[in-house]
């Protein structure tokens, strides 16, 4: 494990719209911080010592180092006509980066999201396109489909979804999803994990939809009905720990994504969360 | 009738539940009880003063606690999920529907602790949540013996719906529930009846459905 | 430290507890397994990780003769041989997918599994009637002061207060707990067995007490 080469990223470490003066006791990557509010929303660390802070996304973003970069662009956050989800946050006892991985899969949607995003006998994976964008050091895969038998709250029946998967940061991921009101458009869906400890994270779901119909709430407990059913899969794994011993655990085709997510980690020594080596 | 409900409520979920297995139509009613504490906004607190979720709306009738929204459903639509007129199985429902009310207390404020950062003392609520598994699992051992599959009786009552939930999401709270052989068979026989219905952290029981043949797409 | 000396064999669950077409998590002393019966009746023991996520097998389901994952649905045979992956329905999956696998007998109404390539036999428990199982953060020396009496190399304990009806067979897991298995001696009724529970009961709380104080350390 190492935190050097992840300290300088941003992480979520609230809802902005949620902090209050009494603040938020919470953790990063091991280190206690208090997440308050005067005005603009503070990051206190260790000592009291005043940690960066942005708000963007519904979230409030802090950093234990430098960030050398500005946080990662979601340009559908400024698009007109969207509406803005925060989803509420989410315990989870697992690495950060299982946690964004399984966000990465499709191949699990008929058995653990059963009935809503997949269902047998459509699991077939069919091929799709993966890179590492250079230019702006990111994780891409398109052309992602899978079949869903109920696309949106009012559709009647199946549809062919398609996605597009993007690894952001080691634990911000974002998906662009067939949007069925505005065929142009891609509706948001992402995942923030804020890592408290290499094995615990609080995870926080944020969503840019094109959706006048569904209320709020139901839109907040679409997403959490989907995030709670992939918790119990994420507290069952072994090792805890995200491997990137190419040994340890086997892929398919069908995991292309997972696969240029872990060679991604390791180029970078992206680390925290992971074991490197087989025990 | 009209449910004021939390989809990862687990007594929000017994009633749907309830509600699924007995053929009973609910009009859902979603209430933002994470992250928006709608519960304990004026509005649901005009109708449950207590601030708690489920509740029931059904003309004029206002039904709060779980346990008597289950009652009140089963009466309705199907009495055999009732206590017979026996006085031990009578006796039986009452014992462990109260017992579900310490199940919501310990397990479930261990789930609330962990999953949704509500405060409390984990150690403790994880603890009494082992203690009550201990208890069910004897009770059901020693209904096993009496030749009866479920708490009160030989078919399932409100009271299995009761308990149901919360020891079924025990894991959420960070209580393994591996000890407890009864309670895997117990907890089997329910998620396998016709009707029952799901809640997200309680998979789908899939041998129930014959492996399907798949064909390659020739794409 | 107590060393039972069942082989390489440990009982890790009674033959009730497991019927046709379900899966449960064991524990031997290689680590947790998913143990499972084929809907044709067959026993199996795997390794408790998938070896495609690592997802723990015992939250799978059985189908027919072979074993699923929850996670993604990839079976497995008895072998441990992965045998399908939905995700790509025309695949034969390579033979070096394969969960690891333990042999697995079954006597007398209790499970064994064994942790090596098991020459031997499991122990022959005879005129025992298993009741059930339960486990115990209480280790061996504190069920044996409970009980009254000492463990015998296989690990059976006869509480001295009920030694004509009642039988303990323990096994002590890696993660410091121990698995007591309930058994009873001679003719029983509904009644007697519902009393030897609730004996088993009293019995686990107290060499639990014994254990929280140290008596028994």
């Amino acid at each position: 494990m190492s935190i050097q080469a992840m300290i300088d990223e941003w992480y979520p470490v609230g809802i902005f719209a949620q902090l209050d003066e009494a603040g938020r006791n919470t953790m990063l990557m091991g280190e206690p911080i208090v997440v308050t509010k005067d005005g603009n929303a503070r990051v206190t660390g260790r000592n009291g010592r005043s940690l960066p802070v942005k708000v963007r996304y519904g979230h409030v973003w802090t950093s234990l180092g430098e960030p050398k970069k500005d946080l990662f662009p979601i340009p559908e956050a400024d698009q007109p006509g969207r509406r803005f989800v925060d989803v509420g946050v989410v315990r989870v006892r697992c690495s950060p980066l299982r946690a964004v991985e399984n966000f990465l899969d499709i191949a699990h949607f008929p058995f653990v999201h059963t009935d809503i995003l997949g269902a047998e006998p459509h699991t077939e994976v069919q091929n799709y396109k993966v890179e590492i964008r250079e230019d702006v050091d990111e994780v891409w895969a398109t052309q992602v489909k899978f079949y869903q038998p109920q696309a949106a709250k009012s559709a009647s029946g199946g549809i062919t979804t398609e996605y597009m998967y993007r690894v952001a940061a080691p634990t911000c991921t974002v998906l662009y999803k067939t949007c069925p009101p505005r065929p142009t458009e891609w509706d948001v869906i992402t995942l923030f994990v804020q890592p408290l400890t290499e094995e615990l994270c609080d995870v926080w779901p944020w969503m840019a939809l094109f959706d006048d119909e569904t209320s709020m709430t139901d839109l907040i407990h679409f997403q959490q009905t989907i995030f709670l059913q992939d918790r119990s899969i994420l507290e069952n794994q072994i090792p805890r720990l995200l491997p990137l011993d190419p040994g340890m655990e086997i892929p398919t085709r069908a995991d292309m994504t997972s696969i240029a997510y872990r060679r991604w980690l390791k180029r970078h020594n992206y680390t925290y969360g992971a074991q490197l080596v087989a025990q | 009738m009209k449910l004021y409900d939390y989809i990862l409520s687990p007594s929000c979920y017994k009633v749907r539940l309830m509600a699924a297995l007995t053929g009973v139509k609910l009009e859902l009613r979603p209430v933002d009880f994470h992250p928006g504490l709608e519960h304990r906004g004026l509005a649901l607190l005009a109708l449950n003063p207590a601030g708690s979720i489920p509740i029931i709306e059904d003309g004029d009738l206002i039904l709060t606690e779980s346990s008597a929204i289950l009652v009140y459903l089963a009466a309705q639509a199907a009495p055999e999920w009732l206590a017979g007129t026996k006085p031990e199985e009578a006796a039986r429902v009452q014992q462990w529907l109260s017992f579900s009310g310490r199940l919501t207390a310990n397990l479930g404020g261990a789930r609330l602790h962990e999953m949704l950062l509500r405060t409390g003392d984990i150690d403790a609520l994880q603890a009494q949540g082992i203690a009550a598994l201990r208890e069910l699992e004897a009770g059901l051992v020693e209904q096993n013996l009496r030749g009866q599959r479920f708490l009160a009786a030989d078919r399932p009552t409100v009271a299995d719906i009761a308990c149901f939930p919360y020891v079924a999401l025990a894991p959420d709270g960070g209580v393994s529930l591996d000890p407890y052989p009864a309670i895997r068979l117990w907890s089997r026989a329910l998620r396998s009846l016709h009707g029952f219905v799901e809640m997200p952290g309680i998979h789908r029981l899939h041998e129930l459905k014959p492996e399907p043949t798949v064909e390659e797409s020739k794409a | 430290m107590h060393t039972l000396t069942t082989g390489p064999w440990t009982p890790v669950a009674l033959s009730a507890d497991l019927p046709v077409g379900t899966v449960i998590p064991a524990r031997i002393p290689a680590g947790s397994i998913a143990l499972w019966r084929s809907e044709s009746g067959r026993l199996s023991a795997s390794a408790d990780r998938c070896p495609h996520r690592g997802m723990s097998l015992s939250h799978g389901f059985v189908r027919g003769e072979n074993l699923s994952c929850i996670y993604h649905g990839w079976s497995y045979a008895r072998s441990g041989k992965c045998v399908r992956i939905p995700a790509h329905p025309g695949l034969e999956p390579p033979e070096a997918i394969r969960a690891k696998t333990f042999a697995v007998e079954e006597a007398g109404g209790v499970i064994w599994v064994a942790t090596d390539e098991a020459a031997t036999t499991p122990p022959v428990l005879e005129g025992l009637m298993p009741l059930r199982s339960m486990t115990t953060s209480a280790g061996i020396a504190a069920i044996e002061a409970a009980a009254g009496a000492k463990a015998t190399a296989e690990g059976l304990v006869v509480p001295a207060e009920n030694a004509d009806t009642l039988c303990l067979l323990l096994s002590a897991r890696d993660d410091g707990q121990t698995l007591i298995h309930v058994l009873l001696k001679g003719e029983t009724t509904a009644d007697s067995r519902i009393a030897a529970s609730r004996v088993a009961e009293s019995l686990r709380r107290a060499a639990e007490d014994l254990q929280k104080k140290g008596i028994a350390a």
